[in-house]
Protein backbone atom coordinates (compact mmCIF):
# COMPACT_ATOMS: atom_id res chain seq x y z
CA UNK A 1 0.00 0.00 0.00
CA UNK A 2 2.55 2.36 1.22
CA UNK A 3 6.09 1.58 0.46
CA UNK A 4 8.95 3.96 1.73
CA UNK A 5 11.76 3.04 0.02
CA UNK A 6 15.70 4.69 1.38
CA UNK A 7 13.92 7.74 2.15
CA UNK A 8 15.89 10.24 3.87
CA UNK A 9 15.29 13.90 5.39
CA UNK A 10 17.62 16.63 6.38
CA UNK A 11 16.55 20.39 7.67
CA UNK A 12 18.78 22.90 6.66
CA UNK A 13 18.89 24.94 9.66
CA UNK A 14 20.50 28.38 11.29
CA UNK A 15 22.24 30.97 9.32
CA UNK A 16 24.84 29.00 7.23
CA UNK A 17 22.21 26.43 6.47
CA UNK A 18 24.17 23.42 8.51
CA UNK A 19 22.26 19.85 7.65
CA UNK A 20 20.23 17.95 10.20
CA UNK A 21 19.19 14.55 9.62
CA UNK A 22 15.38 14.32 10.60
CA UNK A 23 14.97 10.82 9.16
CA UNK A 24 17.56 8.63 7.60
CA UNK A 25 17.37 5.86 5.34
CA UNK A 26 14.24 4.50 5.90
CA UNK A 27 12.54 1.83 4.69
CA UNK A 28 9.01 0.51 5.62
CA UNK A 29 6.25 -1.10 4.30
CA UNK A 30 2.95 -0.25 5.52
CA UNK A 31 0.60 -3.10 4.30
CA UNK A 32 -3.14 -2.84 3.58
CA UNK A 33 -5.81 -3.69 5.73
CA UNK A 34 -3.42 -3.57 8.90
CA UNK A 35 -3.32 -1.04 11.50
CA UNK A 36 0.54 0.09 11.54
CA UNK A 37 1.97 1.53 14.68
CA UNK A 38 4.77 4.11 14.90
CA UNK A 39 6.65 5.01 17.88
CA UNK A 40 9.04 6.85 19.04
CA UNK A 41 10.55 9.15 21.73
CA UNK A 42 9.57 12.85 21.06
CA UNK A 43 12.26 13.94 18.34
CA UNK A 44 12.82 11.10 16.73
CA UNK A 45 11.41 11.62 12.86
CA UNK A 46 7.71 10.31 13.53
CA UNK A 47 6.27 13.49 12.38
CA UNK A 48 8.48 14.21 9.12
CA UNK A 49 8.21 10.47 7.99
CA UNK A 50 4.28 11.50 8.09
CA UNK A 51 4.53 14.43 6.38
CA UNK A 52 6.96 12.96 3.63
CA UNK A 53 4.38 10.10 3.02
CA UNK A 54 1.38 12.28 2.42
CA UNK A 55 3.89 14.80 0.66
CA UNK A 56 4.35 18.37 3.17
CA UNK A 57 8.17 17.41 2.98
CA UNK A 58 9.92 16.40 -0.40
CA UNK A 59 12.48 13.88 1.19
CA UNK A 60 15.85 14.60 0.60
CA UNK A 61 16.89 11.50 -0.83
CA UNK A 62 14.55 7.98 -1.41
CA UNK A 63 11.24 7.81 -2.46
CA UNK A 64 7.97 7.13 -1.16
CA UNK A 65 5.15 5.33 -3.14
CA UNK A 66 1.47 5.56 -2.09
CA UNK A 67 -0.48 2.93 -4.21
CA UNK A 68 1.83 3.72 -7.18
CA UNK A 69 2.27 7.25 -7.22
CA UNK A 70 4.70 9.13 -5.81
CA UNK A 71 3.86 11.11 -2.73
CA UNK A 72 4.24 14.27 -4.46
CA UNK A 73 1.66 13.56 -6.66
CA UNK A 74 -1.52 14.37 -5.51
CA UNK A 75 -3.45 11.61 -7.03
CA UNK A 76 -1.42 9.55 -4.23
CA UNK A 77 -3.68 11.04 -1.74
CA UNK A 78 -7.15 10.17 -3.37
CA UNK A 79 -8.17 7.74 -0.87
CA UNK A 80 -6.03 9.19 2.23
CA UNK A 81 -7.08 10.83 4.98
CA UNK A 82 -4.49 12.50 7.62
CA UNK A 83 -4.59 13.79 10.89
CA UNK A 84 -2.04 15.98 11.45
CA UNK A 85 -1.15 16.89 14.70
CA UNK A 86 -2.15 19.65 16.70
CA UNK A 87 -4.31 20.75 13.86
CA UNK A 88 -6.12 24.08 13.79
CA UNK A 89 -8.55 26.17 11.59
CA UNK A 90 -8.46 29.38 10.25
CA UNK A 91 -10.58 31.61 12.68
CA UNK A 92 -14.26 32.99 12.08
CA UNK A 93 -15.75 29.47 10.36
CA UNK A 94 -18.21 27.53 11.59
CA UNK A 95 -17.30 23.64 11.92
CA UNK A 96 -19.90 22.91 9.19
CA UNK A 97 -18.75 25.57 7.16
CA UNK A 98 -15.03 24.10 7.52
CA UNK A 99 -16.07 20.24 6.64
CA UNK A 100 -18.14 21.36 4.03
CA UNK A 101 -15.01 22.90 2.37
CA UNK A 102 -13.37 19.92 2.83
CA UNK A 103 -15.79 17.55 1.26
CA UNK A 104 -15.20 20.03 -1.47
CA UNK A 105 -11.55 19.13 -2.09
CA UNK A 106 -12.50 15.63 -2.84
CA UNK A 107 -12.38 13.94 -6.19
CA UNK A 108 -16.24 12.37 -5.53
CA UNK A 109 -19.04 13.95 -4.47
CA UNK A 110 -19.80 13.85 -0.67
CA UNK A 111 -23.56 14.11 0.63
CA UNK A 112 -24.88 15.63 3.68
CA UNK A 113 -25.69 12.47 5.36
CA UNK A 114 -22.13 11.46 4.88
CA UNK A 115 -20.76 14.32 6.35
CA UNK A 116 -23.02 13.99 9.18
CA UNK A 117 -21.67 10.88 9.54
CA UNK A 118 -18.48 11.53 9.70
CA UNK A 119 -19.14 14.25 12.23
CA UNK A 120 -21.48 11.88 14.37
CA UNK A 121 -18.04 9.27 14.23
CA UNK A 122 -15.94 11.51 15.48
CA UNK A 123 -18.03 12.88 18.00
CA UNK A 124 -17.97 16.43 17.20
CA UNK A 125 -21.87 16.80 15.84
CA UNK A 126 -23.34 18.63 18.35
CA UNK A 127 -20.46 21.18 18.16
CA UNK A 128 -21.07 21.71 14.20
CA UNK A 129 -22.64 25.57 14.43
CA UNK A 130 -20.24 26.27 16.63
CA UNK A 131 -17.10 28.97 15.30
CA UNK A 132 -14.21 26.70 15.35
CA UNK A 133 -11.68 28.43 17.21
CA UNK A 134 -14.03 28.80 20.03
CA UNK A 135 -13.13 24.74 20.73
CA UNK A 136 -11.21 23.25 22.96
CA UNK A 137 -8.80 21.39 21.39
CA UNK A 138 -9.87 18.04 21.65
CA UNK A 139 -13.13 18.98 20.19
CA UNK A 140 -10.23 20.47 17.68
CA UNK A 141 -9.01 16.96 16.89
CA UNK A 142 -12.43 15.45 16.55
CA UNK A 143 -13.09 18.08 13.94
CA UNK A 144 -9.59 17.35 11.80
CA UNK A 145 -10.37 13.39 12.63
CA UNK A 146 -13.45 14.45 10.49
CA UNK A 147 -12.54 15.49 8.03
CA UNK A 148 -9.78 13.17 7.70
CA UNK A 149 -12.24 10.04 7.60
CA UNK A 150 -14.81 12.26 5.13
CA UNK A 151 -15.37 10.78 1.92
CA UNK A 152 -14.50 6.95 3.15
CA UNK A 153 -10.86 6.91 1.99
CA UNK A 154 -9.26 3.64 2.21
CA UNK A 155 -5.86 4.82 3.89
CA UNK A 156 -5.79 6.79 7.37
CA UNK A 157 -2.69 8.73 8.38
CA UNK A 158 -2.57 9.54 12.20
CA UNK A 159 -0.45 11.87 13.57
CA UNK A 160 -0.30 11.32 17.54
CA UNK A 161 -4.46 11.07 17.71
CA UNK A 162 -3.93 10.45 20.86
CA UNK A 163 -2.26 13.17 22.29
CA UNK A 164 -3.59 16.20 24.29
CA UNK A 165 -7.01 14.38 25.04
CA UNK A 166 -8.54 13.42 28.43
CA UNK A 167 -8.93 9.71 29.22
CA UNK A 168 -12.20 9.38 28.16
CA UNK A 169 -11.67 11.21 24.93
CA UNK A 170 -8.27 8.69 24.13
CA UNK A 171 -10.68 5.96 24.78
CA UNK A 172 -13.38 6.91 22.55
CA UNK A 173 -10.65 7.79 19.50
CA UNK A 174 -9.41 4.23 20.57
CA UNK A 175 -12.62 3.03 19.93
CA UNK A 176 -13.13 5.05 16.54
CA UNK A 177 -9.63 3.52 15.32
CA UNK A 178 -11.22 -0.24 16.31
CA UNK A 179 -14.12 0.88 14.25
CA UNK A 180 -12.34 2.03 11.35
CA UNK A 181 -10.04 -1.23 12.01
CA UNK A 182 -13.10 -3.37 11.61
CA UNK A 183 -13.94 -2.13 8.47
CA UNK A 184 -10.35 -3.12 7.01
CA UNK A 185 -8.87 0.11 6.73
CA UNK A 186 -4.74 1.01 6.77
CA UNK A 187 -3.64 3.01 9.41
CA UNK A 188 -0.16 3.97 9.98
CA UNK A 189 -0.64 6.34 13.30
CA UNK A 190 1.99 7.40 15.13
CA UNK A 191 2.42 7.65 19.11
CA UNK A 192 4.80 7.96 21.78
CA UNK A 193 3.01 6.19 24.43
CA UNK A 194 3.65 2.55 24.53
CA UNK A 195 0.77 1.45 26.30
CA UNK A 196 -1.45 2.37 23.05
CA UNK A 197 0.79 -0.08 20.84
CA UNK A 198 -0.96 -3.41 21.82
CA UNK A 199 -4.27 -2.78 21.89
CA UNK A 200 -4.58 -1.33 18.31
CA UNK A 201 -1.92 -2.60 16.27
CA UNK A 202 -1.12 -5.36 14.08
CA UNK A 203 2.36 -4.16 12.85
CA UNK A 204 4.48 -2.01 14.90
CA UNK A 205 7.64 -0.22 13.61
CA UNK A 206 10.12 2.10 16.27
CA UNK A 207 12.12 4.98 15.32
CA UNK A 208 14.84 6.19 17.47
CA UNK A 209 17.01 9.56 16.25
CA UNK A 210 15.62 8.89 12.55
CA UNK A 211 16.53 5.53 11.75
CA UNK A 212 14.03 2.67 12.16
CA UNK A 213 15.38 0.07 14.75
CA UNK A 214 12.20 -2.52 14.97
CA UNK A 215 9.45 -3.16 12.20
CA UNK A 216 7.38 -6.53 13.04
CA UNK A 217 4.21 -8.07 13.50
CA UNK A 218 2.80 -7.60 17.04
CA UNK A 219 3.14 -11.15 17.64
CA UNK A 220 6.99 -11.64 17.19
CA UNK A 221 7.73 -8.41 18.98
CA UNK A 222 6.25 -9.81 21.75
CA UNK A 223 7.91 -12.92 21.77
CA UNK A 224 11.02 -10.77 21.80
CA UNK A 225 9.76 -9.42 24.78
CA UNK A 226 8.85 -12.32 26.65
CA UNK A 227 12.34 -14.03 26.20
CA UNK A 228 13.82 -10.82 26.59
CA UNK A 229 11.52 -10.37 30.17
CA UNK A 230 12.94 -13.44 31.01
CA UNK A 231 16.80 -13.00 30.53
CA UNK A 232 16.46 -9.81 32.47
CA UNK A 233 14.06 -11.17 35.73
CA UNK A 234 15.56 -8.74 38.39
CA UNK A 235 14.92 -5.01 37.59
CA UNK A 236 11.58 -5.47 35.50
CA UNK A 237 8.68 -3.65 35.56
CA UNK A 238 10.43 -0.39 36.68
CA UNK A 239 8.52 2.53 37.31
CA UNK A 240 5.91 3.18 34.63
CA UNK A 241 6.47 0.24 32.41
CA UNK A 242 4.14 -2.93 33.74
CA UNK A 243 4.28 -5.06 30.25
CA UNK A 244 7.31 -7.11 28.86
CA UNK A 245 6.31 -5.42 25.83
CA UNK A 246 6.55 -1.90 27.15
CA UNK A 247 10.19 -2.42 28.87
CA UNK A 248 11.15 -4.10 26.03
CA UNK A 249 10.88 -1.37 23.78
CA UNK A 250 11.90 1.33 26.27
CA UNK A 251 14.60 -0.33 26.66
CA UNK A 252 15.00 -1.17 23.15
CA UNK A 253 15.00 2.92 22.38
CA UNK A 254 17.56 3.77 25.15
CA UNK A 255 19.46 1.43 23.85
CA UNK A 256 19.81 2.90 20.28
CA UNK A 257 19.76 6.81 21.58
CA UNK A 258 23.03 5.62 23.44
CA UNK A 259 25.01 4.36 20.12
CA UNK B 1 -11.21 24.11 -11.57
CA UNK B 2 -13.99 23.98 -9.16
CA UNK B 3 -11.66 22.84 -6.21
CA UNK B 4 -9.86 27.08 -7.04
CA UNK B 5 -13.30 28.26 -6.74
CA UNK B 6 -13.96 26.41 -3.73
CA UNK B 7 -10.97 27.31 -2.26
CA UNK B 8 -11.81 31.10 -3.33
CA UNK B 9 -14.97 31.23 -1.66
CA UNK B 10 -13.32 29.42 1.27
CA UNK B 11 -10.55 32.11 1.56
CA UNK B 12 -13.00 34.92 0.80
CA UNK B 13 -14.84 34.20 4.17
CA UNK B 14 -11.53 33.84 6.14
CA UNK B 15 -10.29 37.15 5.21
CA UNK B 16 -13.53 38.58 5.94
CA UNK B 17 -13.55 37.38 9.20
CA UNK B 18 -10.09 39.22 9.65
CA UNK B 19 -9.99 41.55 12.41
CA UNK B 20 -7.39 43.74 10.13
CA UNK B 21 -9.97 43.40 7.14
CA UNK B 22 -12.29 45.39 9.07
CA UNK B 23 -10.26 47.76 10.63
CA UNK B 24 -8.96 48.67 7.95
CA UNK B 25 -12.51 49.01 5.97
CA UNK B 26 -13.76 51.00 8.64
CA UNK B 27 -11.27 53.24 8.87
CA UNK B 28 -11.46 54.31 5.03
CA UNK B 29 -14.85 54.67 5.49
CA UNK B 30 -14.15 57.12 8.20
CA UNK B 31 -11.88 58.86 6.28
CA UNK B 32 -14.09 59.25 3.43
CA UNK B 33 -16.74 60.36 5.25
CA UNK B 34 -14.44 62.91 6.80
CA UNK B 35 -13.65 63.91 3.74
CA UNK B 36 -15.86 66.56 3.64
CA UNK B 37 -14.73 68.46 6.61
CA UNK B 38 -11.44 67.88 5.13
CA UNK B 39 -13.18 70.13 1.92
CA UNK B 40 -14.95 72.46 4.51
CA UNK B 41 -11.22 74.22 4.49
CA UNK B 42 -11.27 75.33 1.18
CA UNK B 43 -13.42 77.88 -1.02
CA UNK B 44 -13.48 76.72 -4.30
CA UNK B 45 -13.68 72.94 -5.19
CA UNK B 46 -14.56 71.47 -2.70
CA UNK B 47 -15.51 68.94 -4.26
CA UNK B 48 -12.57 68.28 -6.08
CA UNK B 49 -10.45 68.03 -2.68
CA UNK B 50 -12.92 65.44 -1.52
CA UNK B 51 -12.30 63.72 -4.33
CA UNK B 52 -8.63 63.91 -3.87
CA UNK B 53 -8.78 62.79 -0.54
CA UNK B 54 -11.65 59.80 -0.63
CA UNK B 55 -9.93 58.66 -3.68
CA UNK B 56 -6.13 58.51 -1.84
CA UNK B 57 -8.04 56.82 1.28
CA UNK B 58 -9.66 54.50 -0.87
CA UNK B 59 -6.33 53.34 -2.83
CA UNK B 60 -4.02 53.74 0.40
CA UNK B 61 -5.92 51.44 2.11
CA UNK B 62 -7.08 48.79 -0.07
CA UNK B 63 -3.40 48.38 -0.90
CA UNK B 64 -2.81 48.42 2.58
CA UNK B 65 -4.95 45.51 2.45
CA UNK B 66 -3.25 43.93 -0.38
CA UNK B 67 0.18 44.03 1.16
CA UNK B 68 -0.98 42.83 4.70
CA UNK B 69 -3.35 40.56 4.02
CA UNK B 70 -1.19 39.19 0.88
CA UNK B 71 1.72 38.71 3.09
CA UNK B 72 -0.22 36.46 5.61
CA UNK B 73 -2.94 34.78 3.78
CA UNK B 74 -0.80 32.13 3.20
CA UNK B 75 2.10 32.60 5.31
CA UNK B 76 -0.61 32.18 8.47
CA UNK B 77 -2.10 29.06 7.15
CA UNK B 78 1.50 27.42 7.06
CA UNK B 79 1.82 28.68 10.41
CA UNK B 80 -1.51 27.98 11.81
CA UNK B 81 -0.77 24.27 10.43
CA UNK B 82 -4.11 24.91 8.57
CA UNK B 83 -2.85 23.92 5.40
CA UNK B 84 -2.29 20.56 6.37
CA UNK B 85 -5.26 19.37 5.55
CA UNK B 86 -5.98 20.99 2.61
CA UNK B 87 -3.05 20.55 0.62
CA UNK B 88 -2.89 16.67 1.91
CA UNK B 89 -6.58 16.33 -0.22
CA UNK B 90 -6.58 15.53 -3.84
CA UNK B 91 -5.74 18.77 -4.90
CA UNK B 92 -2.70 20.54 -6.50
CA UNK B 93 -0.62 22.78 -4.60
CA UNK B 94 -0.93 25.49 -7.03
CA UNK B 95 -5.40 24.72 -6.95
CA UNK B 96 -4.49 25.85 -3.39
CA UNK B 97 -2.34 29.00 -4.09
CA UNK B 98 -4.77 29.94 -6.82
CA UNK B 99 -7.66 29.68 -4.57
CA UNK B 100 -6.17 31.30 -2.00
CA UNK B 101 -5.04 34.25 -4.12
CA UNK B 102 -8.59 34.58 -5.60
CA UNK B 103 -10.15 35.14 -2.26
CA UNK B 104 -7.56 37.63 -1.12
CA UNK B 105 -9.21 39.28 -4.81
CA UNK B 106 -12.19 38.76 -4.16
CA UNK B 107 -12.12 40.64 -0.98
CA UNK B 108 -10.28 43.47 -2.24
CA UNK B 109 -13.09 43.62 -4.82
CA UNK B 110 -15.17 43.74 -2.25
CA UNK B 111 -13.98 46.36 0.23
CA UNK B 112 -13.08 48.54 -3.05
CA UNK B 113 -16.70 48.40 -3.76
CA UNK B 114 -18.15 49.06 -0.67
CA UNK B 115 -15.37 52.07 -0.04
CA UNK B 116 -16.96 53.34 -3.70
CA UNK B 117 -20.23 52.97 -2.27
CA UNK B 118 -19.66 55.27 0.51
CA UNK B 119 -17.59 57.92 -0.87
CA UNK B 120 -20.98 58.07 -4.05
CA UNK B 121 -22.97 58.43 -1.00
CA UNK B 122 -21.02 60.82 0.10
CA UNK B 123 -21.25 62.95 -2.87
CA UNK B 124 -24.67 62.02 -3.34
CA UNK B 125 -25.83 63.90 -0.42
CA UNK B 126 -23.44 67.08 -0.75
CA UNK B 127 -24.42 66.58 -4.38
CA UNK B 128 -21.05 67.49 -5.56
CA UNK B 129 -19.22 65.61 -8.45
CA UNK B 130 -21.87 63.72 -9.67
CA UNK B 131 -23.73 63.15 -13.31
CA UNK B 132 -26.63 62.05 -14.20
CA UNK B 133 -26.81 59.25 -15.39
CA UNK B 134 -29.62 57.74 -17.97
CA UNK B 135 -28.53 61.24 -20.59
CA UNK B 136 -28.55 58.39 -23.37
CA UNK B 137 -32.07 57.20 -22.19
CA UNK B 138 -35.57 58.37 -22.99
CA UNK B 139 -37.26 60.81 -21.20
CA UNK B 140 -34.18 63.21 -21.39
CA UNK B 141 -36.56 66.32 -21.59
CA UNK B 142 -37.66 65.75 -17.74
CA UNK B 143 -34.04 65.31 -16.88
CA UNK B 144 -33.14 67.85 -19.42
CA UNK B 145 -33.51 70.96 -16.65
CA UNK B 146 -31.73 69.37 -13.89
CA UNK B 147 -29.35 68.64 -16.13
CA UNK B 148 -28.48 72.51 -17.12
CA UNK B 149 -28.54 72.99 -13.59
CA UNK B 150 -26.16 71.09 -12.66
CA UNK B 151 -24.24 72.64 -15.18
CA UNK B 152 -24.78 75.91 -14.52
CA UNK B 153 -23.93 75.06 -10.48
CA UNK B 154 -20.34 73.87 -11.53
CA UNK B 155 -19.46 75.87 -14.60
CA UNK B 156 -20.15 79.23 -11.73
CA UNK B 157 -17.62 77.37 -8.88
CA UNK B 158 -15.24 75.57 -11.39
CA UNK B 159 -14.65 76.80 -14.39
CA UNK B 160 -12.62 74.17 -15.98
CA UNK B 161 -14.89 71.57 -15.68
CA UNK B 162 -16.91 71.75 -19.25
CA UNK B 163 -17.98 69.15 -20.33
CA UNK B 164 -19.07 67.02 -17.00
CA UNK B 165 -21.98 66.53 -18.68
CA UNK B 166 -20.97 64.42 -20.82
CA UNK B 167 -18.89 61.75 -18.51
CA UNK B 168 -21.70 58.78 -18.58
CA UNK B 169 -21.17 55.19 -17.91
CA UNK B 170 -22.65 52.59 -18.91
CA UNK B 171 -22.43 50.63 -15.79
CA UNK B 172 -24.43 52.44 -13.42
CA UNK B 173 -26.91 53.03 -16.04
CA UNK B 174 -28.85 50.73 -16.19
CA UNK B 175 -31.80 52.60 -14.85
CA UNK B 176 -35.29 52.28 -16.35
CA UNK B 177 -35.85 55.45 -17.68
CA UNK B 178 -39.42 56.04 -17.67
CA UNK B 179 -41.62 56.37 -14.50
CA UNK B 180 -38.56 57.69 -12.34
CA UNK B 181 -39.80 60.31 -9.79
CA UNK B 182 -35.75 60.90 -9.78
CA UNK B 183 -32.72 61.60 -11.31
CA UNK B 184 -29.91 58.77 -11.17
CA UNK B 185 -26.79 60.29 -10.73
CA UNK B 186 -23.73 57.95 -10.95
CA UNK B 187 -19.62 58.86 -10.94
CA UNK B 188 -18.26 60.45 -13.61
CA UNK B 189 -16.10 58.01 -15.66
CA UNK B 190 -12.52 58.78 -14.24
CA UNK B 191 -13.64 57.99 -11.16
CA UNK B 192 -15.00 54.62 -11.64
CA UNK B 193 -11.70 53.88 -13.99
CA UNK B 194 -9.87 55.06 -11.02
CA UNK B 195 -12.03 52.41 -8.46
CA UNK B 196 -10.71 49.63 -11.43
CA UNK B 197 -7.13 50.76 -11.13
CA UNK B 198 -7.02 50.38 -7.30
CA UNK B 199 -8.36 47.27 -7.70
CA UNK B 200 -5.76 46.29 -10.44
CA UNK B 201 -3.16 48.00 -8.42
CA UNK B 202 -4.05 46.39 -5.21
CA UNK B 203 -4.19 43.21 -6.28
CA UNK B 204 -1.14 43.66 -8.11
CA UNK B 205 0.90 44.36 -5.04
CA UNK B 206 -0.84 41.51 -2.94
CA UNK B 207 0.66 39.25 -5.12
CA UNK B 208 4.31 40.33 -4.80
CA UNK B 209 3.47 40.76 -0.98
CA UNK B 210 2.42 36.82 -1.35
CA UNK B 211 5.56 36.03 -3.26
CA UNK B 212 7.53 37.71 -0.78
CA UNK B 213 6.11 36.04 1.91
CA UNK B 214 6.87 32.52 0.64
CA UNK B 215 10.76 33.03 0.90
CA UNK B 216 11.07 35.25 3.76
CA UNK B 217 8.77 35.59 7.28
CA UNK B 218 5.63 37.57 6.92
CA UNK B 219 6.76 40.99 8.39
CA UNK B 220 9.84 41.39 6.10
CA UNK B 221 7.40 40.52 3.29
CA UNK B 222 5.23 43.03 3.82
CA UNK B 223 7.89 45.54 4.12
CA UNK B 224 9.47 44.47 0.79
CA UNK B 225 6.17 44.79 -0.86
CA UNK B 226 5.62 48.19 0.67
CA UNK B 227 9.42 48.82 -0.80
CA UNK B 228 8.76 47.77 -3.72
CA UNK B 229 4.86 49.77 -4.25
CA UNK B 230 6.64 53.22 -2.85
CA UNK B 231 9.97 52.92 -5.73
CA UNK B 232 7.15 51.60 -7.85
CA UNK B 233 5.25 54.68 -7.40
CA UNK B 234 8.22 57.02 -8.06
CA UNK B 235 10.17 55.30 -10.48
CA UNK B 236 9.03 57.12 -13.51
CA UNK B 237 9.86 60.36 -11.45
CA UNK B 238 13.42 59.00 -10.91
CA UNK B 239 13.66 58.34 -14.47
CA UNK B 240 12.79 61.58 -15.37
CA UNK B 241 15.52 63.20 -12.70
CA UNK B 242 18.21 61.54 -14.40
CA UNK B 243 17.46 61.95 -18.04
CA UNK B 244 20.01 64.55 -19.51
CA UNK B 245 19.35 68.05 -19.72
CA UNK B 246 18.94 69.06 -23.04
CA UNK B 247 18.34 72.37 -24.96
CA UNK B 248 18.26 73.34 -28.37
CA UNK B 249 21.37 75.99 -29.09
CA UNK B 250 20.86 77.40 -32.61
CA UNK B 251 19.42 74.36 -34.06
CA UNK B 252 21.69 72.18 -31.85
CA UNK B 253 20.86 69.40 -29.06
CA UNK B 254 23.37 70.29 -26.49
CA UNK B 255 23.15 68.10 -23.23
CA UNK B 256 23.72 70.79 -20.64
CA UNK B 257 24.05 68.21 -17.33
CA UNK B 258 24.16 64.95 -17.10
CA UNK B 259 23.82 62.69 -14.18
CA UNK B 260 26.37 59.93 -12.67
CA UNK B 261 26.58 57.17 -15.27
CA UNK B 262 26.11 54.50 -12.95
CA UNK B 263 23.72 56.02 -10.98
CA UNK B 264 21.47 56.36 -14.40
CA UNK B 265 22.41 52.85 -15.39
CA UNK B 266 20.95 51.89 -11.58
CA UNK B 267 17.76 54.15 -11.99
CA UNK B 268 17.25 52.66 -15.07
CA UNK B 269 17.74 49.61 -14.36
CA UNK B 270 14.91 49.79 -11.09
CA UNK B 271 12.53 51.54 -13.76
CA UNK B 272 12.95 48.24 -15.83
CA UNK B 273 12.28 45.84 -13.47
CA UNK B 274 10.18 46.82 -11.01
CA UNK B 275 6.72 47.37 -11.77
CA UNK B 276 5.26 51.02 -12.31
CA UNK B 277 2.64 51.80 -9.98
CA UNK B 278 2.13 55.52 -11.51
CA UNK B 279 0.11 54.43 -14.23
CA UNK B 280 -2.77 53.37 -12.04
CA UNK B 281 -3.15 56.56 -10.19
CA UNK B 282 -4.98 58.92 -12.00
CA UNK B 283 -6.49 61.25 -9.70
CA UNK B 284 -5.84 64.46 -11.40
CA UNK B 285 -8.09 63.26 -14.23
CA UNK B 286 -10.39 62.12 -11.63
CA UNK B 287 -10.66 65.18 -9.53
CA UNK B 288 -10.83 67.60 -13.09
CA UNK B 289 -13.06 64.94 -14.73
CA UNK B 290 -11.67 64.13 -18.05
CA UNK B 291 -12.43 61.45 -19.66
CA UNK B 292 -9.91 58.52 -19.60
CA UNK B 293 -9.29 56.85 -23.19
CA UNK B 294 -9.87 52.93 -23.56
CA UNK B 295 -7.14 52.65 -24.85
CA UNK B 296 -5.20 53.53 -21.73
CA UNK B 297 -7.41 51.77 -20.03
CA UNK B 298 -7.04 48.56 -21.66
CA UNK B 299 -2.98 48.99 -21.90
CA UNK B 300 -2.96 49.76 -17.63
CA UNK B 301 -5.17 46.82 -17.22
CA UNK B 302 -3.61 44.42 -19.38
CA UNK B 303 0.00 45.71 -18.25
CA UNK B 304 -0.96 44.85 -14.59
CA UNK B 305 -3.03 41.51 -15.15
CA UNK B 306 0.20 40.21 -17.31
CA UNK B 307 2.43 41.52 -14.20
CA UNK B 308 0.10 39.87 -11.38
CA UNK B 309 0.30 36.65 -13.54
CA UNK B 310 3.78 36.33 -13.46
CA UNK B 311 4.30 37.23 -10.17
CA UNK B 312 1.85 34.28 -9.15
CA UNK B 313 3.44 31.96 -11.45
CA UNK B 314 6.87 32.27 -10.01
CA UNK B 315 4.69 32.16 -6.63
CA UNK B 316 3.27 28.62 -7.57
CA UNK B 317 6.46 27.27 -8.72
CA UNK B 318 7.95 28.44 -5.07
CA UNK B 319 5.40 26.80 -2.96
CA UNK B 320 5.34 23.60 -5.25
CA UNK B 321 8.65 22.72 -4.27
CA UNK B 322 8.64 24.00 -0.48
CA UNK B 323 8.39 22.43 2.47
CA UNK B 324 5.63 22.67 4.46
CA UNK B 325 6.38 21.86 8.70
N1 LIG C 1 11.05 22.41 9.74
C1 LIG C 1 12.07 21.91 10.41
N2 LIG C 1 13.26 22.53 10.38
C2 LIG C 1 14.31 22.05 11.04
N3 LIG C 1 14.29 20.93 11.78
C3 LIG C 1 13.15 20.25 11.86
C4 LIG C 1 11.98 20.69 11.17
N4 LIG C 1 10.97 19.82 11.43
C5 LIG C 1 11.50 18.88 12.22
N5 LIG C 1 12.80 19.11 12.49
C6 LIG C 1 13.70 18.28 13.29
O1 LIG C 1 13.54 16.95 12.90
C7 LIG C 1 13.56 16.09 14.01
C8 LIG C 1 12.34 15.20 14.00
O2 LIG C 1 11.18 15.96 14.26
P1 LIG C 1 9.73 15.32 14.28
O3 LIG C 1 8.76 16.41 14.40
O4 LIG C 1 9.61 14.44 13.11
O5 LIG C 1 9.77 14.46 15.61
P2 LIG C 1 8.62 13.55 16.21
O6 LIG C 1 9.11 12.18 16.19
O7 LIG C 1 7.34 13.81 15.53
O8 LIG C 1 8.57 14.08 17.69
P3 LIG C 1 7.29 14.30 18.64
O9 LIG C 1 7.04 13.01 19.30
O10 LIG C 1 7.78 15.31 19.61
O11 LIG C 1 6.18 14.77 17.81
C9 LIG C 1 13.63 16.97 15.23
O12 LIG C 1 14.95 16.91 15.73
C10 LIG C 1 13.33 18.34 14.74
O13 LIG C 1 14.11 19.28 15.41
MG1 LIG D 1 5.51 14.58 16.02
Amino acid sequence: MIDIMNATKYFRVGFFGTKKTAVENLSLNIEEGKVTGFFGPNGAGKSTTIKMVVGLINPSGGNIKIKGYPASDCRSRLKLGYLPENPSFPRGLKGIEIINYYSKLLDKKINKDEIYDALKLAGIFYAKNIHAHKYSKGMTQRLALAVSILGDPEILIFDEPLSGLDPVGRKEFKDIIFKLKKRKKTIFFSSHVLADSKELCDRIAVLVNGRLIKSEDLEDIEKEAASYAEEKKDNLLTGEYSTPLEVYLYDLMLKSRKN
Amino acid sequence: MKKILYGTMYSFKEIKNLKIFYSFLMFALILISGSYFVSQTSFISQGRIMVDFSIFAISIFNIFIGIFIGASVVYDDIEKKSVFLTITRPIKRTEYLAGRFLGLAAAIIFSTIIMMLIFYFVLLIMHKFIVPAGYFAGNVKAKAGIVSHIKNKRVKSAPAEKNSGKNITGKLSIVKPAAKPFTFYSLPQPLIIQALFIIIESIFISAAALLFSLITSKALASIFAILVFFIGSVSSRMNDLVKPVKKIINGKVVIMHQANHALMSIVHFIYTVLPNFSIFNISSEAAYKVNVSAGIIFYRIVYGICYTALLFIISSLIFARKDIS
